[in-house]
């Protein structure tokens, strides 16, 4: 009843015992404690009565000073560890199990471990240009197959590529296409690739014969 | 009376579990969230913006802009860059007093960093003054969102060849290289269109444009990629020497030649041309001819080289970069040959067509420009069109 001591106190005139005990010993909440204050500075009645609580306080402190020769510290603390256990096996005997026990705590951080595991090879997969998995996957391999040349792994670096097929022509860096050239509803007639870079794409105008040359460059 | 000392091991493994599901809750939150943001950072879709363009021709240009339609064009944000969708059609007019042969435009999203910069070139134009003509193209581009607040794409005039071989343009692109190969290959290839018609009448043309037809639709094409200066696979390497297709009337000689193989990739191709002119060499391109474990061959790519190669006089070639074919793909030879020449008097060579005419360039080197063009008239139009058209130049 102490979190509604304060509206008590307005009720009933008078602290009520239990609050005016916990008043004395200093461990009354901080928001009912101002008013408990207030009502005690002016009640003489609950005045004495905060003070004989003060003072059994003091006065089972003093006994308990008076400890008794000698008290072994270890051994009652390893009674009362002991006694503790014992109370919780009791417990466990005397609640009704109402489901399954729990997963070990250790296959839980398991099974976090392979959900985020999960999570990062998704974001992997659907971010990640093909290119740089294909070339990961490669010096992957070299490691396991222990490939590794005197100058160390070669890995593919992010310089722009250029790439021909018979769809088109296409510049890539990572993976992404930069540039690309398309025919209008067409394919091109050739398609030509430099080594310096550059590639060229030729289509024709089907009605007129037009030729037309698009070109990418890398640099 | 309130205890400091632990609580007993029963208890604690309860407050550990609820820890543990706690942490894994936490975890898996900001797992979500990298995901979820991930994606966001990642991913296409994140909203679309028109796209707004510039055609910048100077004062002086040889041609005028008609009208232009941008319709398709879009910007999208992906990550911290726009990719940029540019759809254009020019409609150009020729305001020059010279015949238009060949014009390539400049299409920058950003000048610097790759993927922002492509061009698209018209060959075998023959544009008489006053005439209008029309240039299209489709690129996909990219332009970091730092460099502007709006995605933004320019379209510059890099050069135009006139009839007369002289050129107009910045040929920032190196233009003016390109289009004048593809307009010698144009007069060699109508020369010879030409020639058979007369001597071998309609029939002969004919023959030779189904021919031709025949030999785009066997050309094989394979995917291939190149990357400057660096090597990927953990495959062992090893050297293989080119072998070559020599030209009796090209100025320029290849001599010798290796490339590092390992698997599926050929790098670091070296080359050793000699210089059999009487003139100064100061570019020159190379066909690289890969043959697979199958023995299928097809052209791979071109190995340019800026030089300054005196008569008489040999030179060698290096490229730091490497070409990478389909992983199943294992090369087991090359073939070079030389595609072009420019002297330094900016005069060029190009092969003639009886050189031409090696049963492997036949079959993996594809046709000029121009033989496409005719083709496609003689497909769409028939024979007769195709004999009016020669007869314009």
């Amino acid at each position: 009843m102490i979190k509604t001591g304060m509206r008590k106190v307005g009720l009933r005139k008078h602290v009520a015992e239990a609050d005016l005990a916990v008043y004395a010993a200093g461990d009354l909440s901080w928001w009912t404690r101002p008013l408990t204050h207030l009502h005690v500075s002016r009640c003489a009645v609950c005045k004495g009565r905060a003070e004989a609580y003060r003072a059994d306080q003091q006065r089972i402190r003093e006994l308990a000073d008076e400890l008794p020769t000698g008290l072994n510290w270890d051994r009652l603390a390893a009674e009362m560890h002991a006694n503790i256990h014992v109370g919780l096996e009791a417990g466990e005997c005397v609640t009704p199990r109402t489901g399954k026990r729990g997963i070990p705590a250790g296959w839980r951080v398991a099974a976090a471990m392979a959900g985020f595991t999960a999570l990062l090879i998704s974001a992997w997969w659907l971010n990640m240009p093909a290119a740089q998995t294909a070339s990961l996957g490669r010096a992957m391999k070299a490691i396991a197959h222990w490939q590794i040349s005197s100058r160390g792994l070669r890995f593919e670096d992010s310089g722009p590529l250029v790439e021909a097929t018979a769809a088109g022509i296409e510049l890539r860096e990572n993976g992404s296409a930069l540039a690309v050239t398309h025919g209008v509803n067409s394919r091109p007639v050739a398609v030509s690739l430099s080594v310096q870079g550059s590639a060229r794409a030729r289509y024709i105008d089907s009605d007129t014969g037009q030729v037309t040359i698009t070109s990418v460059y890398a640099q | 009376m309130r205890s400091r000392r632990p609580l007993p091991h029963g208890r604690g493994s309860v407050a550990n579990g609820r820890g543990t599901v706690a942490i894994s809750v936490a975890i898996f939150f900001f797992a979500s969230a990298l995901v979820a943001g991930a994606q966001g950072f990642g991913g296409q879709g994140f909203g679309q913006q028109s796209l707004d363009h510039r055609i910048d021709l100077p004062h002086d240009s040889p041609v005028s802009l008609v009208g232009d339609e941008w319709g398709g064009s879009a910007a999208n944000v992906r990550g911290g860059a726009f990719v940029l969708d540019v759809r254009v059609s020019l409609s150009l007019r020729n305001s020059s007093q010279r015949r238009i042969h060949g014009i390539t435009l400049a299409v920058l999203a950003q000048e610097t960093a790759p993927g922002g910069k492509g061009s698209i070139s018209v060959p075998s134009l023959d544009v008489a003054p006053g005439e209008s003509f029309s240039v299209r193209g489709d690129l996909h581009l990219l332009r970091p969102i730092s460099a502007g607040t709006r995605p933004m794409v320019e379209v510059d005039l890099d050069g135009v060849l006139f009839d007369d071989l002289t050129f107009y343009g910045p040929d920032k692109l190196h233009s003016r290289r390109t289009m004048m190969v593809w307009e010698l290959e144009a007069r060699r290839d109508r020369r010879y269109f030409k020639t058979l018609l007369e001597q071998a009448g309609r029939e002969g043309l004919q023959k030779e444009l189904v021919a031709s037809l025949s030999r785009d639709a066997d050309r094989p094409q394979f995917n291939v990629q190149t990357v400057r200066g660096r090597a990927t696979n953990a495959d062992p390497e090893h050297d293989v020497q080119f072998a070559f297709l020599r030209f009796p009337e090209a100025p320029v000689e290849p001599m010798d030649g290796v490339a590092r193989i390992a698997g599926n990739e050929a790098r670091t191709p070296k080359l050793v041309v000699h210089n059999r002119s009487d003139r100064i060499v100061r570019y020159l391109e190379m066909g690289w001819i890969v043959r697979d474990q199958q023995g299928r061959e097809f052209l791979a790519a071109t190995v340019p080289a800026e030089m300054r190669l005196p008569p008489r006089s040999s030179s060698q070639i290096l490229q730091d970069a490497a070409l990478r074919f389909d992983p199943r793909t294992s090369i087991e030879g090359m073939t070079g040959f030389i595609s072009s020449v420019e002297f330094m008097d900016g005069s060029f060579w190009i092969p003639s067509r009886v050189e031409l005419d090696d049963p492997t360039l036949r079959r993996v080197v594809a046709p000029s420009p121009e033989e496409q063009r005719l083709v496609q008239i003689y497909r769409k139009k028939g024979l007769n069109a195709v004999i009016e058209e020669l007869k314009k130049f």
